[in-house]
């Protein structure tokens, strides 16, 4: 049934003219298609998701009749792979020719940018290799075009550049797919909707047909929590929105859904536990619950990741002890630990320094040195400023006056 | 090496043969009897409490066994600093693996690995192996505080010798021993201060005498003592206990953090000092004091299996912040 299609899939366009924007591209596309001299056998195709760049090849493929062979991310692209498909639809035009009715075949690489790391090993030289020995036209996209390893293939290409939708192109599109599915649409839900998808036709249409599931109207409203599902949730957000919570479920989703390091929210959310709890009691509750949450991550390792729901729900228990208590306050970040030690790094080294001397000369560890013996040559060099003892130990006089001066641990 | 080259009086006046140690009869005896034929000396593990020689016997056995040149016979490790599996593969496995008897009549190489029982379960298992192989060239002495913490094969490839707590009059003979060749006068009540505090640990009662003796008075009395105690006593610690009994908890985490940033303290190192001052605080009774106890040693275990070092110290702190209220 037409309706189980998804509207991306539904709505795609079948024509160049049914492509929206991006004109000056889709012009260069299309000229360095229909020319037959063209002085670059491949053209890279480049610019943010759900712009169009496979909608339009695909839609010059149906007009101008030839068939695409397609390799994307979802093949393997070893040089292998990329020979055992690439190679022959590049080598055997003449054949194909005259043997169907096509203008011919067009080799398309989606999502080259896709080609890296151990599993695509040698992917990009292959792919060269074949824009260089191939006899039909090579056509590729990619989002990201400042990636160094695609730095290669920008020399063999002539590059078109892609650039996210205007929002008014998109809110139209979204209204004829509503008239067309019979849904009563307000038109600020959707701006709302073409706004939030930061000029994405596709994540767009995919939050249009979600949000109107079964619905016949649609309005404003129903449209207020896309903010929340495509925006990465920072370290300031993820905060917020633990602390302010009015239940550990609610904090716990927060948590999941932000993008933040955990580590960092792990520390970053006991540092803000003084500022959240002012109860000792309850600042107490709080503070064990993060230590067993900290023993949850320790046990998590490298390997057991299915550990980490009990570290997200204790932590989300941590920051929802008493919400009726919640007043807003300044969030700490970055953790206070990162900037402590990035400033005192120098001095601490002082101490181990001198630490490694004692170890040396008295037969203990640098540990040892540090809390059994620094406290004494420190009273000792205090009162005898030309003890022997700092030719003993070898101390530089940047050294012996550290410890003169040192705060007493 | 000269003996009046040393400075530092833990070192000038360690024990440089068997005969000369302290109040450890019965384990001497055996050591002896070994080094009669020193063949027949099997692996070491000498476990014991700080300062009560354990490191000392290690370094006359060397002596005993190789003399003079002991240092090109010995490999001498502090596996606290150097505790993972590379330092076992490379150092360790590259020195035992080679005969020294080539030069002199030395019978094999030693290596004296002190602290084991931080290193690694890894690296203990890597060096179980070596102990096996090189047992021809080298042996093995292992100097550990709990031999709990090493495991069993190694255990029982080794002799185990316990060292238990220094007698308290044998330390205070010593101490006036060493007070008397430096020239300095020590008190009766002094001495007996000194061997208090030091709780058994000798190394922490010769460099309180030390220092007592850098006060320069000529007489080491009480008060001397007293001062030394309270200057070299881990004031930053003792403020971060009081802050955070106080109910103060966040400037008790601030001086928890310039322990770990200026000091470069460990977690553990930081709990075993709160520990050690926690039984000195006036002001506690004694069960307030045993329970507290008994949270340290939650979030030391903690500490042991978490992430995150100041994580389970803030958390201790939280609880003794609140502990009074």
């Amino acid at each position: 049934m037409a309706n189980d299609l998804l509207w991306v899939e539904k709505y795609r366009p079948k024509k160049m003219s049914d492509v929206v924007g991006n004109e000056l591209a889709k012009t260069a596309f299309i000229n360095w298609l229909q020319n037959k001299r063209r002085r670059k056998k491949a053209v890279l195709l480049y610019g943010p998701a759900g712009v169009g760049k496979t909608a339009l090849v695909n839609a010059a493929s149906n007009q101008f009749n030839f068939t695409i062979i397609e390799m994307n991310a979802s093949d393997t692209r070893t040089e292998k792979a990329i020979n055992k498909v690439g190679k022959p639809a590049t080598s055997f035009v003449a054949l194909d020719r005259f043997s169907t009715e096509t203008k011919g075949n067009i080799l398309f690489l989606d999502e080259v940018d896709g080609v890296f790391g151990q599993q695509d090993r040698g992917g990009i030289k292959a792919i060269i290799k074949i824009i260089n020995e191939s006899l039909i036209p090579v056509v590729m996209a990619a989002n990201d075009p400042e990636l160094k390893k695609l730095r290669p293939l920008k020399k063999v290409c002539q590059l078109i550049r892609f650039q996210p939708l205007r929002i008014p192109l998109i809110i139209t599109m979204l209204r004829r797919i509503c008239v067309t599915e019979n849904i009563e649409a307000e038109f600020e839900a959707l701006e709302h909707i073409a706004q939030n998808s930061r000029g994405d036709m596709r994540s767009a249409i995919n939050d249009l047909q979600s949000i109107s599931e079964g619905k016949r109207f649609l309005r404003l409203q129903d449209t207020m929590f896309l903010s929340f599902r495509n925006k990465d949730i920072g370290m300031y957000e993820t905060l917020k929105g633990v602390f302010s919570a009015e239940s550990v479920g609610e904090a716990a989703i927060v948590l999941n859904r932000s993008s933040v390091d955990y580590d960092d929210f792990l520390l970053s959310i006991s540092d803000n536990l003084p500022l959240r709890y002012l109860d000792s009691a309850d600042l107490a509750h709080a503070y064990d619950l993060v230590s067993r949450a900290d023993v949850f991550r320790g046990r998590v390792g490298t390997e057991n990741w299915h550990l980490l729901r009990y570290f997200f729900n204790l932590l989300a228990e941590a920051a929802t002890i008493s919400p009726r208590s919640f007043k807003p306050f300044d969030f700490i970040s970055p953790p206070m630990r990162i900037m402590k030690l990035f400033w005192t790094k120098s001095k601490r080294m002082k101490l181990e320094n001198v630490c490694a001397k004692i170890a040396l000369k008295c037969h203990v560890s640098r540990s040892t040195a540090k809390t059994d013996i620094v406290p004494f040559v420190k009273i000792i060099l205090a009162k005898q400023k030309s003890s022997p003892i700092i030719s003993w130990l070898k101390l530089e006089p940047d050294e012996v006056e550290y410890l003169m001066k040192m705060n007493k641990f | 090496m000269n003996l009046n080259d040393e400075v530092m009086w833990v070192e000038k006046y360690r024990p440089r043969t068997l005969n000369d140690i302290v109040d450890l009869n019965h384990i001497v005896e055996s050591l002896q009897a070994f080094l009669k034929n020193p063949h027949s000396m099997p692996h070491l593990l000498l476990s014991g409490i700080p300062g009560t020689g354990k490191t000392t016997v290690a370094l006359c056995i060397a002596r005993e066994l190789f003399g003079d040149k002991w240092k090109s016979f010995t490999l001498e490790l502090n596996a606290s600093d150097e505790r993972g599996i590379n330092t076992v593969r490379d150092r360790i496995k590259d020195f035992s693996r080679y005969s020294r008897t080539g030069f002199g009549d030395a019978p094999y190489s030693l290596i004296i690995l002190d602290e084991s029982d931080q290193m690694t379960g890894a690296a203990q298992t890597a060096l179980r192996r070596i102990m096996e192989t090189s047992s021809r060239t080298s042996r093995f002495i292992l100097i550990c505080n709990y031999s709990s913490k090493i495991i069993e094969p190694i255990q029982s490839r080794c002799a185990i010798f316990r060292f238990s707590k220094l007698d308290k009059n044998a330390m205070i003979e010593h101490l006036k021993k060493i007070a008397e060749k430096e020239g300095v006068q020590l008190l009766e009540e002094a001495a007996v201060r000194i061997v208090e505090y030091s709780e058994g640990d000798l190394r922490h009662a010769i460099n309180a005498l030390q220092t007592a003796a850098a006060y320069q008075t000529g007489v080491i009395d009480e008060q001397t003592v007293l001062q030394v105690f309270g200057e070299a006593s881990p004031r930053q610690v003792q403020l971060m206990l009081n802050k955070a009994l106080s109910g103060n908890f966040i400037e008790a985490r601030k001086m928890m953090y310039d322990l770990i940033g200026q000091y470069g303290f460990s977690g553990s190192e930081i709990v075993r000092q709160m520990q050690r001052e926690l039984l000195k605080v006036p002001h506690l009774t004694d069960s307030e004091k045993a329970e507290l106890t008994d949270i340290i040693g939650k979030y030391d275990y903690r500490l042991t299996q978490g992430a995150n070092s100041d994580i389970q110290l803030s958390a201790l702190l939280a609880q003794f912040s609140k502990f009074r209220t």
